[in-house]
């Protein structure tokens, strides 16, 4: 039962860079303005260092060579101090986008149709949080800025090589061409590679915690050569990926380095031919020259972060993924209209898979209490999820008061029916705040006292720093659905987890929480049935049989023939 | 040769001789790329001064080729360069995994008590890698030392003024950007603290969206979340106005400082004491010259963090693993006896354990199978008098946590030996486990592929398949259903048939199979007989296996 995320296409990608840019547009203007001024002031050196030149091969005095000496030193510094406004802003516009990228990716998460948060895997929506909107954040940050200002450094590095010398700018130029098919060629590689080498390392750091973890069981099995050999091969793997990857470079740095040499020697020996006809001065010569090696240094930044800016383009189109998700479509109208919770014809499907419920029918009465019992696989979870509405059925109905629930606003739903499973997570905050509703303190120490939970006095208690026993945790669980106060409750094997002693204290609180309620109950233990109004017997997606524990007995079907292998009589 | 622990500083010597060929290799291309970075602006310098100022065509055309010659070479020695030292970082890296990984083995049951899992994962994730930089010391730290000298030499046949002041001049900058070098690195550090404390906050709340998605309560989070944003952004803006400072130094002092050097070279020049290739060679040479001292200072920061790496590697690599040696164990099954509880297991019975703390149970199996310190006996021997191994080959404990590892449903359950057919396809039965899958079906480490039920059965189906002598399993069924709970109980016996098995459970189908039920109370056994007996004559053991819906029984 997984879907997957959608990634986000190029026009998506290209349209949400814009928004981001337009959001903060005049910093993008003075961090453009910043850096070409910085790198003007880089031009200044080695033009001025030309002039030096011709000035010492003409003779000129000592006092010529002194003041522009001193221009270069005041190009050198003035070039510092804009290089490091520019950098600043950068840095600032590059946070600044990072957190509005981060803050909207948790909005949009939160907004995700239930439908869809509850089967997209697990890890890959919380891996887009964490690895994804860091790795766009960590370029934004770090790299972009000095990328920004490579770029700029480096187009005005070409025009003022032109205005020097047409020809020898163009033929330097030409020099470098051959870096873009180079990168095309590198690019189109390295992002598989890197991602093969990160998995690598990844399995690598999981097989090291997972024997050290494990390290009880491994000694217990004897499973020591076995994991010897995972790691080892994890290890190997590692090595395997890490080598590719330099394979790669090794072909990619040697071919860019070699272009950093061509425009030299196309430029010494067109520049030659130029000088000995008298149509350049050497000044002039030696000015494309060593312009042409500053390229050098801009080029450097960019070939060295070029992988990392290909990756997180793609990390930024996974985030930006969650926009392309369609929204839920319908919403209720009206408010339901009376308590009674009907299932009608209704098929259910994971995906494209084969139906796992067909044609159920099902009335639950306001106030009774309905045990479904039934094996593993028998669809009885995914009937539950259907009357919490966090699916909608593929075909039929499921209503409350004749409102489909899977079209109930979440405040709506939630005085209606709540799914207590044995999944209860705990967030890291104030006790307060994991109770999720705005309440007076008295209705939420109410609540908790309700359900039993006499270790909750404290409700400013960090419960990410001091973290809640599994019984509390339950207790917490079923102080919520207190608090929410709906007139239906969907217990999901809720206690299956605890251990005897914590479940039977948590049953009490139950017993406290569902006074006066509808409760649907997917029955671990067969006790829970025979204290239920009505039991619904479940199979391959059916409910095959239906009425209360002695009329079921009596009927001597399979719900009897089980009660009695439990009960060994 | 063994790996030298006396401590970090030796651990890492003890590496970098290892791999002395790497080593010298990296010492070796890195310090012949930097002599031909140095040599570039000399040879550019004489193909302007022999070959452009003369006007000689012919010596202009050799002496750009000799640049073309150098420039290519450079390259190639570069990547040469670039791939011994990535090899060296890597084989290090590499090599203190493994030992990390063989020590972590011999560890076994003892680990958990020494070290957290968590301490041997960070250093799986980065210490490792750190380790492995720090011998960029041995390999390009060597070869700046030598670039240094090399320019020293060629400089100072040029102009001994110039060398002096060159030379000088470039450690100066160096040290100059170093402390602030240092400062926002420790900010840096503080930034990915408090970065990854909001990716924790964003975990969270991205594993509660089922819940919020039930009961509400988003905004509250989304506020929450933003304001920690803010936060890690206006620290971020903290550390980008001191790195930004780093960026424009780095980059900018030495160009400050070229315009100083330039400004002596030229006054020389225009003195004639120096030519117009000359000038632009001692251009070249400052500019070239800050590389290897950069490489330097990042040398000293390698080695820095290596030290602390290593430190946590050399730690872990000397925890003592446990005794193992002993006397021979018994030479046929024989009676388990826990002193502390009273609980006895006699070879060839199912024995339950019945106790409403689950962890009183739990401890009275981890004695009776040699973890930890125990007064149990083994057919009246000391368990913990006889050698590990073999307690370990023929009493196994099956934990109600015990780790799932990832590998092919079939390799899990068979665990050490090679599959079996038909003992997997008998095991995977008998543990009601067929709906997991196909026997090559992948389980993921920890079976989070996995429900809770599946999990727990194919931790059973792989105790029952090593058929040891005396099968001790914790709550082997508290996760399943009632209808799975009923199949397995009724396949247990038949699966252990003519084996020992305690099982703790509080599960009636469970109990009423057993030959014999301990219950237990506060930990020591308070009642023994059959599920039926006990039923009749102890009111505790009747409250805690017959649990009603919603309220205690009358």
């Amino acid at each position: 039962m997984s879907a997957v995320l959608p990634i986000a296409d190029r026009r998506l990608v290209v349209r949400a860079a814009r928004r981001l840019l337009a959001a903060d547009r005049r910093t993008v203007v003075l961090m453009l303005v910043l850096n070409a001024l910085a790198a003007l002031a880089g031009l200044g050196g080695p033009w001025l260092l030309g002039r030096i030149i011709d000035t010492v091969t003409g003779g000129h005095g000592a006092g010529r060579v002194d003041r522009l000496a001193l221009a270069v030193l005041a190009c050198a510094v003035a070039q510092m101090l804009l290089s490091r406004y520019a950098l600043t802003v950068g840095y600032r516009f590059g946070e600044r986008t990072a957190a509005r990228i981060r803050e909207e990716f948790l909005r949009r998460s939160l907004d995700l149709p239930a439908a869809v948060a509850e089967r997209v895997p697990a890890g890959d929506l919380t891996a887009r949080g964490t690895t994804d909107v860091d790795a766009v954040a960590t370029t934004l940050r770090d790299s972009l800025p000095v990328v920004f200002i490579s770029v700029v450094q480096m187009l005005l590095i070409v025009v003022a090589v032109v205005v020097v010398s047409p020809p020898l700018g163009v033929a330097g130029l030409l020099g470098f061409s051959g870096i873009w098919f180079v990168t095309r060629w590198y690019l189109r590689r390295a992002r598989a590679a890197y991602l093969r080498e990160g998995a690598a390392n990844s399995v690598m750091a999981d097989e090291l915690a997972a024997t050290t973890t494990g390290a009880r069981t491994i000694e217990a099995f004897d499973l020591r050569e076995r994991r010897l050999t995972r790691g080892h091969a994890a290890i190997a793997e590692t090595r395997r990926t890490r080598l590719a990857t330099l394979g790669l470079r090794s072909v990619f740095f040697p071919l860019v380095e070699m272009s950093y040499v061509l425009p030299v020697v196309l430029v010494l020996l067109i520049g030659g031919r130029l000088y000995f006809a008298g149509s350049v001065t050497l000044g002039t010569v030696a000015a494309a020259l060593l312009y042409l090696r500053q390229l050098v240094g801009p080029l450097d930044n960019i070939m060295l972060t070029i992988e990392q800016l290909q990756s997180s383009a793609a990390s930024f189109a996974r985030v930006e993924g969650l926009a392309a998700v369609p929204a839920d479509g319908t919403r209720a109208i009206r408010a339901p209209d009376g308590d009674r919770i009907e299932v009608r014809a209704v098929r259910y499907a994971y995906e494209s898979g084969p139906d796992v419920l067909h044609d159920v029918d099902l009335t639950v009465r306001p106030g009774e209490r309905l045990a479904i019992v039934g094996l593993s696989g028998a669809g009885k979870s995914t009937l539950a999820r259907l009357i919490a509405g966090v699916d909608r059925p593929d075909a039929g109905s499921v209503t409350v008061g004749g409102v489909p629930i899977a079209d109930l606003p979440p405040d709506e739903l939630r005085r209606q029916v709540v799914l207590v499973t044995q999944e209860h997570h705990v967030f890291r905050e104030s006790l307060r705040e994991n109770l999720m509703v705005a309440a007076p303190d008295d209705v939420l120490r109410r609540a908790l006292k309700s359900v039993g939970a006499d270790w909750a006095d404290d409700l400013d208690r960090d419960l990410g720093e001091d973290p809640p026993s599994g019984g509390e945790a339950q207790q917490l669980a079923l102080a919520r659905v207190v608090l929410a106060d709906p007139h239906t409750v969907i217990l999901d094997e809720a206690t299956a987890l605890l251990d005897p002693t914590a479940a039977r204290s948590a049953e009490r609180a139950l017993a406290a929480v569902l006074h006066d309620r509808t409760v649907i109950a997917i029955a671990h233990r067969l006790e829970t049935s025979h204290d239920a109004d009505r039991v619904a017997v479940m199979d391959g997606g059916r409910i095959i049989e239906l009425g209360s524990h002695d009329e079921l007995l009596e009927a001597d079907g399979p719900y009897a023939a089980l009660w009695r292998t439990w009960h060994g009589t | 040769m063994s790996v030298d622990i006396r401590g970090p500083a030796r651990y890492l010597w003890w590496l970098a001789r290892q791999l002395k060929g790497r080593v010298l290799l990296g010492a070796m291309f890195g310090s012949l790329w930097f002599a031909s970075l140095a040599l570039t602006p000399y040879l550019l310098s004489q193909a302007i001064d022999r070959g452009l100022g003369p006007r000689r065509p012919v010596a202009l055309l050799a002496w750009t080729a000799a640049v073309l010659l150098i420039g290519l070479s450079s390259a190639g020695l570069g990547i040469m360069r670039h791939r011994s030292m990535t090899k060296l970082r890597l084989a290090a890296a590499l090599r203190t995994a493994d030992a990390v990984l063989r020590h972590a083995i011999r560890l076994g049951a003892a680990l958990p008590r020494r070290v957290t899992s968590g301490e041997v994962v960070t250093i799986g994730i980065a210490d490792v890698w750190t380790i492995g930089r720090a011998m960029n010391v041995v390999g390009v730290g060597v070869a700046s030392v030598l670039a240094y000298a090399v320019v020293a030499v060629l400089l100072f046949r040029t102009s001994p003024l110039l060398a002096v002041v060159v030379l000088a001049g470039v450690p100066v900058l160096a040290l100059a950007v170093g402390p602030l070098l240092v400062r926002v690195q420790a900010a840096g550090a503080r930034y990915r603290r408090r970065q990854g404390a909001l990716a924790a906050q964003l975990v969270d709340v991205l594993t509660g969206l089922r819940i919020l998605n039930g009961l509400g309560g988003k905004e509250g989070h989304l506020a929450r979340y933003r304001s920690s944003s803010a936060g890690l952004r206006d620290l971020g803006y903290r550390v980008g106005r001191a790195s930004s400072w780093v960026g424009a130094l780095g980059e900018g002092l030495p160009g400050v400082f070229l315009a100083v050097v330039i400004w002596l070279a030229a006054r020389q020049a225009a003195a004639g004491e120096l030519t117009t290739g000359e000038l632009i060679a001692v251009y070249g040479y400052t500019a070239m010259l800050v590389i290897p001292v950069n490489v330097m200072i990042f040398c000293g920061f390698d080695v820095t963090r290596g030290l602390v790496a290593a430190r946590h590697v050399v730690a872990f690599l000397r925890l003592p693993p446990d005794e193992v040696a002993g006397r021979p164990a018994p030479d046929r099954p024989a009676v388990l006896h826990d002193p502390v509880s009273g609980v006895s297991a006699e070879p060839g019975r199912l024995t339950a354990l019945a106790s409403a703390r689950p962890a009183d149970a739990a401890a009275v199996l981890e004695r009776l199978g040699r973890y930890g310190p125990t007064d149990a006996t083994w057919g009246g021997v000391r368990l913990d008098s006889i050698a590990r191994d073999e307690v370990r080959s023929r009493i196994l404990v099956a934990e109600h946590e015990a780790d799932l590892f990832a590998d092919p449903l079939r390799d899990v359950v068979a665990g050490r030996d090679t599959p079996e057919q038909e003992r997997f396809r008998a095991a995977i039965e008998a543990a009601a486990a067929r709906d997991v899958g196909e026997p090559d079906h992948p389980v993921e480490w920890g079976g989070r592929n996995l429900s809770g039920g599946q999990r727990q059965r194919v931790r059973l189906a792989r105790a029952l398949y090593q058929q040891a002598e005396m099968l001790l399993a914790a709550e082997p069924t508290s996760a399943v259903d009632a209808h799975t709970e009923a199949a397995i109980a009724g396949r247990l016996r038949a699966a252990r048939a003519a084996r020992g098995t305690v099982v703790a459970t509080t599960s009636p189908a469970l109990l009423d199979r057993a030959d014999v039920v301990h219950y237990l109370v506060d930990g020591r056994v308070a009642a023994t007989g059959s599920h039926r007996d006990l039923l009749r004559t102890a009111p505790g053991y009747v409250r805690l296996v017959a649990r009603v819906f919603g309220e205690d029984p009358a």
